[in-house]
């Protein structure tokens, strides 16, 4: 492979188009294996391919995928986010609660900043306490969630104020479409293009696949990791926000285990669980294809269940292939 | 010592990690233009020296001077910004980054689109594959991985990268170490190639074979301690071996 490289020099790269250079596209994978799952639910069955499934499936996506582009933002940058979870459901109680006293867009600035400083404190306990951060957001993720049940004994609010925060976040557009949906597409652009194309995605980049060498080359990695678990906590926050405000109800369990769906969804996308490489429009298309796959299951027939069996299943084999493809590519 | 204007000077610089004591009052000089071998066995301080003159961490006492100004660097970044820059084997390309986005690592340029900056990766690609090609690298695109290139590309690229930003002084860890024969030769060549341009040179190895053809000038350290310091003209490099093993010099060096 190598070999080749070399011979085929500078010069004449053009013209070398083929299947190497498609497989070298990493959103390759999960793309390939989105549209085979879309074409099997579609023939299998008569309502998968309707307006009102696609917009069904778009909306619990929109609320996975918010979560997945800044957990993965973060793993990108070397570290784990599982407090996600928690901070969804924390925010969404902490949203109602605010709203019910004063109105929604105060209640949801302040949700969104409490969920920053959450994410700076499992930035500084990581840092800090040298602790791996999958520790250090595990014992956040279950303080959080302890505390919440804790405090509400389990018990419900339900959402009795404003409808400004609502109408923004999740009320009905027309044809079946939500806000949340262009907000996860605006998202998942921002992100991309903070990633790829600007110098703060290249010093994400650069943390995640050697700190010590960022570091040396001048960035400042504390900075860019603390930043990303802020990003990782807010972007979890504003999902919470989401599913409160379409739901209207907040309990204490909301969200649990999301965060695993939400690493499934970064790392069938195509991020590496070690840092240092994802793309946003992968987790775009894992998420997706994690939403299609809950609704399609139970379309087809198959029970509820199967949908965590198919997605441990779908987890292995595509970071196998990731694997595969990074071994051929470097 | 005379009529010749220094670079960087470190004075008295001791450095302790707990109860070691890395570097004992240790001296060390580097001329304008000049290429000066540091040398020592693992675990002399050569590492340390050159980690603190580079910013990575700041001596317990001393003072370093840079052209002619006192200067106390808090980061690397500090150090980068006067123009002094390390090339180490294993701390200077991220492994699953493209060679152009190592290139400007920390350095990206950027035009302005609207309100926001966004890198210019049209001027990254191109600079980055002129820099390369000059340097003897071939490679298929900018955008291919550094994990692809062997020890002697990595370590041209990255001498190159300082070269390209116009560095002043080059501090070179350890950069021959596991390189094939003629890959050593390449990099030799660039070390003197740089030395022409005017660039001083640090040039840090265990091996006094690798650095005694291009070197002028070399600084002996033993155990922390600065133990010898000659010139080319005064000593083989049997010599400076017996200097590094026996821990002194020899009185028929010292003047």
């Amino acid at each position: 492979m190598k070999e080749i490289a070399n011979d085929i020099g500078i010069e004449n790269r053009k013209q070398t188009l083929s299947f190497s250079q498609i497989r070298r596209w990493p959103e390759f994978g999960v793309i390939l294996a989105f549209l085979i799952l879309f074409t099997f639910f579609s023939i299998f069955s008569s309502k998968f391919l309707t307006l009102r499934n696609f917009t069904g499936i778009l909306t619990i996506v929109s609320e996975l995928g918010i979560m997945a582009i800044g957990v993965a933002f973060l793993m990108i940058a070397g570290e784990f986010d599982l407090s996600v979870s928690s901070v969804y459901a924390f925010s969404g109680f902490l949203f109602v609660t605010l709203a019910n006293k004063y109105n929604s867009p105060l209640a949801f600035v302040i949700t969104l900043a409490i969920a920053a400083f959450i994410g700076f404190c499992n930035g500084v306990i990581t840092l800090r306490a040298h602790i791996p951060s999958f520790i250090a957001t595990l014992g956040m993720m279950l303080l959080l969630r302890g505390s919440l049940l804790a405090v509400t004994g389990g018990e419900s609010v339900s959402y009795s104020s404003d409808t400004i925060m609502p109408a923004m976040l999740t009320r009905f557009i027309g044809h079946g479409f939500r806000p949340s949906h262009i907000w996860f597409l605006l998202l998942t652009l921002i992100f991309s293009i903070i990633l790829t194309n600007t110098r703060y995605g290249n010093w994400v980049f650069a943390t995640g696949g050697k700190k010590e060498v960022a570091r040396a080359m001048g960035v400042n990695v504390n900075k860019v990791k603390v930043t990303n678990f802020m990003l990782s906590a807010l972007m979890a926050s504003l999902s919470g926000c989401i599913v409160i405000s379409r739901f209207k109800l907040a309990n204490a369990s909301f969200g649990t285990g999301m965060e695993l769906e939400a690493i499934a969804s970064a790392v069938i996308g195509g991020t590496f669980l070690t840092g240092g490489y994802g793309t946003i429009i992968g987790v775009f298309f894992g998420a997706f294809l994690m939403g299609m796959m809950r609704t399609g299951l139970v379309m087809i027939g198959a029970p509820a269940y199967w949908y965590q069996a198919f997605v441990g299943a779908i987890l292995i084999i595509a970071a196998t292939i990731n694997l595969k493809l990074r071994r051929l590519e470097m | 010592m005379q009529e010749v204007t220094s670079l960087a000077k470190m004075v008295n610089i001791d450095k302790n990690f707990r109860a070691v004591q890395a570097l004992k009052k240790v001296n060390l000089e580097i001329r304008q233009g000049e290429i000066l071998g540091l040398l020592g066995d693992n675990g002399a301080g050569k590492s340390t020296l050159i980690k603190i003159l580079a910013g990575v961490f700041p001596p317990d006492r001393g003072e370093i001077f840079f052209e002619d100004e006192r200067v106390n660097f808090s980061s690397p970044k500090d150090a980068r910004a006067r123009g002094i820059e390390t090339v180490h084997q294993a701390l200077s390309l991220v492994d699953v980054m493209s060679i152009s986005r190592n290139f400007f690592l920390g350095r990206e340029p950027t035009k302005k689109i609207g309100p926001i900056y966004l890198l210019d990766r049209k001027k990254m690609d191109g600079e980055c594959e002129r820099a390369v090609t000059g340097l003897g690298v071939r490679v298929r695109s900018p955008n291919e991985f550094v994990s692809i290139l062997s020890g002697g590309e990595r370590q041209a690229i990255s001498i190159g990268r300082a070269m390209h930003f116009k560095v002043k002084l080059l501090i070179l860890d350890e950069p021959l170490t596991a390189l094939s024969v003629r890959e050593t030769k390449e990099v030799l060549r660039q070390v003197e190639k740089a030395r022409e341009l005017g660039v001083s040179v640090i040039f840090i190895t265990h091996n006094v074979y690798h650095v005694y053809p291009v070197a002028e000038r070399f600084v002996m350290l033993d155990k922390g301690i600065k133990i010898g310091e000659v010139y080319k003209k005064d000593a083989s490099p049997e010599d400076i071996i017996e200097i590094i093993a026996t821990g002194k010099m020899p009185q028929a060096l010292t003047s």
